[in-house]
């Protein structure tokens, strides 16, 4: 069900051709050229800052890391070899911000952070089926900031953004079979959520 | 409680990795287990409305603060960003074109009033604005646009000071006046701010400056225009509203 909506490609033609363009845009970044690093901008911002929402749950605060991320980007032009697409490239960046910033936050205010494999209401005896109540989009972007902040992001890139298992690994830096589990579990702790037990 | 050994197949089913075997094995057990089914339907639910979330765009300023602190840091030339700059001036030749309709509408409404017969005006044809500038027709950048956009508002206000005379003695002395004060303070002000702009071209304060002044000075003019035809139709109160709202902005 879940295809690809990144500008990483998977193969072929496509995917060397936009590699190139990716290695062009910042080479003219490296050289200083604003407009080349606007273009990439406008590529990227709609993405990012749609995981940077979900994963803050706050607009505000998007706003303002999606500037750093962006700043930090520029910053780190030099280190990008090309390896990945530009794209998967960002994301890994701004998953990074994002989780940074989620930690930072909860030290400061004394909450206690889930480990990233904590297992939660699995046993889903008793509860009610979501089927029968209405699942809104609204609902579900409330439920999403109650996540685990490692689950959390892996649920946005794949069942969200759309990535591939493999793509989500290589953004957060885990096992394709890491990344499965964690979407799986954000599942069935949202439906947990969603159907009234907590 | 759905079946323990069909969950991970359930997973891989939402996922659309399942394989042919284990999904031919898996539909057939849905078919007969109403809390797996109930299971499935409930995690499709999740993930169909997870794929519909929308893509949020970041607000522009977000861009605008990116850009300039990156210029501030000395890690890109100087020439500013096109995008917004672009957009404002759009915005301003879409603000002027309202304007002109509505000075169109204004002076249709007095020359029905004045006399019936003569045909209303129109605002289409750009007349020769009154002893300013001719600006160009064409819009390939911003500069231009601008241009364009002061010109109709200057049309705009020739059509609307010419009317205005019209039936200028409707008024009487002592508000005739004040309108006339407020118009001499306007026409300064402009006279001012196309000065600087005439020593900064590039400088989007003083274009912005002006264009505001143009549009108040329309506005003023419409209310001029709007006070004449209360006045005519002997409606005081309308008069008095007319005088005491401050000047849109």
């Amino acid at each position: 069900m879940s295809s690809s909506k990144v500008v990483a490609h998977s193969s072929g033609a496509p995917a060397a051709a936009s590699r190139q363009g990716d290695a062009a845009l910042v080479e003219r970044c490296r050289q200083g050229d604003l407009g080349a690093f606007e273009e990439i901008y406008a590529a990227h911002s709609g993405r990012l800052y749609s995981l940077v929402c979900r994963m803050l749950g706050n607009a505000a605060d998007a706003e303002d890391l999606l500037q750093d991320i962006f700043l930090s980007a520029h910053r780190k032009l030099d280190s990008f070899r090309g390896d990945s697409a530009l794209g998967t490239w960002l994301y890994r960046l701004a998953v990074n911000h994002c989780l940074d910033y989620l930690r930072s936050r909860a030290a400061r205010t004394n909450q206690l952070t889930s480990a990233l494999d904590q297992e939660f209401g699995l046993d889903d005896a008793g509860s009610r089926r979501l089927a029968e109540q209405t699942l809104t989009k609204l609902d579900l972007e409330r439920a999403l900031t109650r996540l685990p902040e490692g689950c959390r992001a892996a649920f946005v890139l794949h069942d969200v953004q759309g990535l591939e298992h493999r793509e989500v690994a290589e953004v957060l830096g885990i096992a394709e079979g890491t990344s499965k589990s964690q979407v799986h579990k954000a599942r069935l702790r949202l439906r947990s959520l969603l159907s009234g037990r907590t | 409680m759905a079946c323990e050994r069909y969950r991970q197949s359930i997973q891989e089913l939402i996922d659309g990795t399942l394989g042919p075997i284990r999904k031919a094995e898996l539909e057939l057990h849905l078919d007969q287990c109403d809390d797996c089914r109930g299971f499935a339907d409930d995690l499709r639910r999740i993930h169909e409305t997870a794929a519909s979330l929308d893509e949020l765009e970041p607000p522009d300023r977000v861009w605008l603060q990116i850009a300039g602190r990156l210029r501030q840091e000395g890690r890109v030339a100087v020439a500013p960003a096109v995008a917004p700059r672009a957009r404002r001036s759009a915005a301003m030749l879409a603000i002027a074109a309202a304007l002109v309709l509505s000075v169109a509408a204004s002076i249709v409404v007095l020359m029905r009033v004045n006399a019936p017969q003569q045909a209303p005006a129109t605002a289409a044809a750009p007349a020769a604005p009154g002893g300013n500038a001719a600006a160009p027709d064409a819009v390939e950048d911003v500069a231009a646009e601008f241009r364009l956009a002061e010109q109709h508002l200057q049309n705009a206000i020739s059509k609307l000071e010419a009317a205005a005379k019209t039936d200028d003695d409707i008024i009487d002395a002592q508000t005739a006046a004040a309108l006339q004060k407020n118009l001499q303070v306007i026409d300064q002000a402009i006279a001012e701010s196309r000065s600087a702009l005439q020593q900064e071209p590039q400088s989007t304060r003083a274009r912005d400056s002006l264009f505001e002044l143009l549009r108040q000075k329309v506005v003023l003019l419409q209310d001029t225009i709007a006070l004449m035809n209360e006045m005519r139709k002997g409606d005081s109160a309308g008069a008095a509203q007319i005088l005491n709202s401050p000047n849109k902005s």
